[in-house]
């Protein structure tokens, strides 16, 4: 047993550590994870593994015609689409995570400020985040269509938005920071309601208001979720596909195009399933690292503040 | 003893399952997927339905799927583990790609001659593009090039028609040019309409008849040939937009309605939009009366792109397919062949001669305004990425059309679609 101190409330109902009783403890537990357990090794370890054995091979989409080493990898870096479309996918990277998260907390603080409305308002900013992508795209590729939509008809312009070069990905980029903000404004929310009132309280009598309240006390207290809201967003943010696809198929001529599209137009268009896995597996490798940087300098930052 | 009569019961039964299942059990089902919609999939509909009344052996069920690269993604994948439909239309230009990734049948000599098909009763262009390593993979069933289509009215004020009221024949890119360009400057309207948004397709089919029409190789020893003809040929068609001849960046619905509205002298497309102005101007909603001639001779020869449709049996690896089935699917496909005059009426050129070379046939209007391009026409060259909806004409559709609107010079555009393009043409075809 290793309980620390700060479970000792619980660990003092359930410490009996005899022999009989571990094991007793272990089946319902085994039984608990199993589900997990069974459903990452079937759903993500095996077909991971096996994504890095194809990206070894030279591979349609039903078989695997010969291996290949790391040649997939070697034509990998000397492969200019694939740059570009990394390129695409930081740039939408850096489009949305930031506002994401900065838009996500001043709505939360909008809820929780105007008490009255927070329910409308809640509900108001989350709504979005419930549609499926295939209406949220049709949504905004009606408002943004070049003659009929109600953007260019507020503007007084006739823009056909993602066929523009400079446009395409900012208005990919609006239209999923309208789509999923809601999820980042509950996380924030959350975080709030979390801070013990009593400290505004305390604060309000030492003379303490508006952004001095918000830099001394809401701020502090929401860090760790802030950090934790930029990671999700970086990842998700990385994993684009769908909005793309839908909106702009990439274009105007591959601009918008980012690595999962890119991937799978290797995958199915050229029936290259051998160098789409590498891609993948190259993809996965950056992904990762890139989280794990953020979370060490987050948590770098959060030691130096500390 | 038993106050239901359950012996009876199960007798009727019996006889009840017997009468039922009997026609059921000798009739054989041929499931087809088509990439056919609007009205080529309404005539393929009828063709379906009409073979089903015409005899009790076979029936077919149709399904349709989306155009492009989503149902040959869906056809392939499916063949090759076993799943696929017992038979499938495709385009010829696709041969080398699914014949030789093993994801159709042969059909042998013998079963085409039981169905009554034989080779000498198809144009032997399209024959031979059936064929794959000596043996024949697909029954053709039409050819639809690109024409040229023009609104007689704006024609007329450009100074374009002969005493007839026909296109005074155009010879060569500059005359093409110069009544575009006189339509324009005449009318004040567009002087010809073409898809041209991003992703479309329509650039690649003319920039390819260009290409042929100066005798210059797409590709050649894996490499691009083209060179600055296929530079100039692209800017000559970039430059109709940027004179104001053409309006950039219209999607191929926009692009039609424009001609069909009256709305631009002449369009480049494919003969599939004949029914449309066949409706249109039965209906007398068309504003004008239209002609179509072959698309000009621009350069040295008068080669066009076109492709054809064609019938195909998957593989289905694993499930081969039952002689009977084979001899069903194929009985479907005589009847088709032999009943297609229908089909031409969807502006297609037919495969089949008998029934092509028929006087109902070559009185077709407006078919028989485009009779003899069938001499001249070209597919895409014969490589495992090329074809209708192919990788290599998917990565054309993105970069082509940017010429077109200005937002690349030819140049760029071709540069960077061979950049794109340079890992595909290097690989080895794919066995699926």
């Amino acid at each position: 047993m290793n309980i620390t101190s700060g479970d000792a409330g619980m660990g003092a109902r359930i410490q009996t550590p005899t022999p009989t009783r571990r094991r007793g403890d272990a089946l319902p537990a085994a039984l608990l994870l199993a589900p997990f357990a069974v459903t990452f090794v079937l759903f993500f370890f095996l077909p991971a593994l096996e994504t890095f054995y194809m990206s070894l091979t030279e591979s349609s989409l039903t078989r695997t015609n010969a291996f290949v080493g790391f040649a997939n990898y070697a034509t990998l870096v000397r492969d200019p689409s694939f740059w570009a479309a990394l390129g695409n996918t930081f740039y939408f990277a850096l489009l949305t995570v930031l506002p994401l998260t900065a838009l996500g907390l001043l709505m939360a603080l909008l809820v929780n400020h105007f008490t009255r409305a927070s329910n409308w308002l809640q509900g108001a900013f989350f709504l979005p985040f419930v549609l499926p992508i295939s209406v949220m795209t049709l949504i905004a590729d009606w408002m943004l269509q070049p003659s009929s939509g109600v953007v260019n008809y507020v503007l007084g312009m006739q823009r056909a938005w993602f066929a523009d070069l400079a446009w395409a990905m900012p208005m990919v980029a609006i239209a999923t920071i309208w789509w999923t903000v809601g999820f980042n404004m509950l996380m924030f929310l959350a975080g709030l309601r979390n801070i013990p009132l009593d400290l505004y309280e305390a604060a309000a009598l030492d003379g303490a208001r508006g952004l001095a309240l918000f830099r001394a006390i809401t701020w502090p207290a929401l860090r760790p979720v802030a950090g934790m809201a930029l990671v999700l967003q970086l990842i998700a943010s990385m994993k684009i596909f769908g909005q793309t696809y839908i909106m702009t198929s990439g274009g105007p001529f591959n601009t918008t195009r980012v690595t999962l599209h890119y991937m799978y137009e290797t995958a199915f268009t050229q029936s290259d399933a051998g160098y789409a896995a590498a891609i993948a597996v190259a993809f996965v490798v950056i992904v990762v690292v890139l989280s794990l940087v953020h979370a060490g300098l987050a948590r770098w930052l959060a030691r130096r503040n500390a | 003893m038993n106050p239901f009569p359950v012996r009876q019961a199960a007798r009727l039964l019996a006889i009840a399952l017997a009468l039922a299942c009997a026609p059921a059990r000798a009739q054989v089902e041929v499931r087809m997927w088509t990439l056919l919609s609007g009205g080529d999939g309404a005539r393929m509909a009828d063709l379906v339905q009409r073979f089903n009344a015409s005899q009790r052996e076979v029936r077919v069920t149709s399904t349709t799927l989306k155009w492009g690269e989503p149902f040959y993604t869906k056809l392939i994948t499916a063949s090759v583990v076993g799943a696929g439909p017992d038979l499938a239309t495709v385009h010829l230009s696709r041969m080398t790609n699914l014949a030789g990734g093993g994801v159709l049948r042969p059909i042998r000599a013998g079963e085409l001659q039981d169905a009554g098909l034989k080779s000498a009763d198809f144009y032997p262009r399209q024959w031979n593009k059936s064929q794959h390593a000596g043996q024949t993979y697909a029954v053709p069933l039409d050819l639809h090039p690109l024409v040229l289509y023009y609104n007689k009215t704006l024609a007329g004020q450009a100074g374009l028609l002969d005493a007839a009221g026909t296109l005074k024949p155009i010879q060569g890119i500059d005359a093409l040019s110069a009544a575009f360009r006189a339509v324009k400057q005449a009318t004040g309207r567009p002087g010809m309409t073409m898809e041209s948004s991003q992703s479309s397709y329509a650039i690649w089919r003319l920039w390819v008849s260009m290409l042929a029409q100066r005798d210059v190789p797409l590709i050649r020893d894996g490499r691009f040939a083209y060179g600055a003809a296929g530079v100039d040929s692209l800017a000559r068609v970039s430059s109709w937009f940027q004179q104001g001849y053409a309006q950039p960046g219209l999607d191929y619905p926009a692009s039609t309605s424009q001609f069909m509205g009256g709305n631009a002298g002449f369009m480049i497309n494919g003969v599939w939009e004949v029914p449309e102005m066949v409706r249109a101007t039965r209906r007398g909603t068309l504003g004008f009366e239209y002609g179509i001639v072959p698309l000009p001779r621009m350069y040295g020869n008068d080669s066009v792109w076109a492709d054809s449709h064609a019938f195909a049996i998957p593989a289905n690896e694993g499930r081969p397919m039952t002689p009977e089935k084979a001899r069903a699917a194929l009985r479907f496909v005589a009847f088709v062949s032999k009943h297609s005059l229908g089909w031409a009426e969807g502006g297609h050129v037919l495969a089949y001669r008998p029934v092509a070379e028929s006087p109902a046939a070559l009185a077709l209007m407006p078919n028989r305004l485009y009779a003899g391009v069938p001499r001249h026409v070209i597919y895409d060259p014969d490589a495992w990425y090329m074809g209708a909806a192919g990788p290599l004409q998917a990565m054309a559709s993105k970069f082509l059309p940017a010429a077109l609107s200005s937002q690349l010079t030819p140049a760029q555009a071709l540069r960077m679609f061979e950049t794109e393009a340079a890992r595909l043409i290097r690989k080895r075809a794919p066995r699926y």
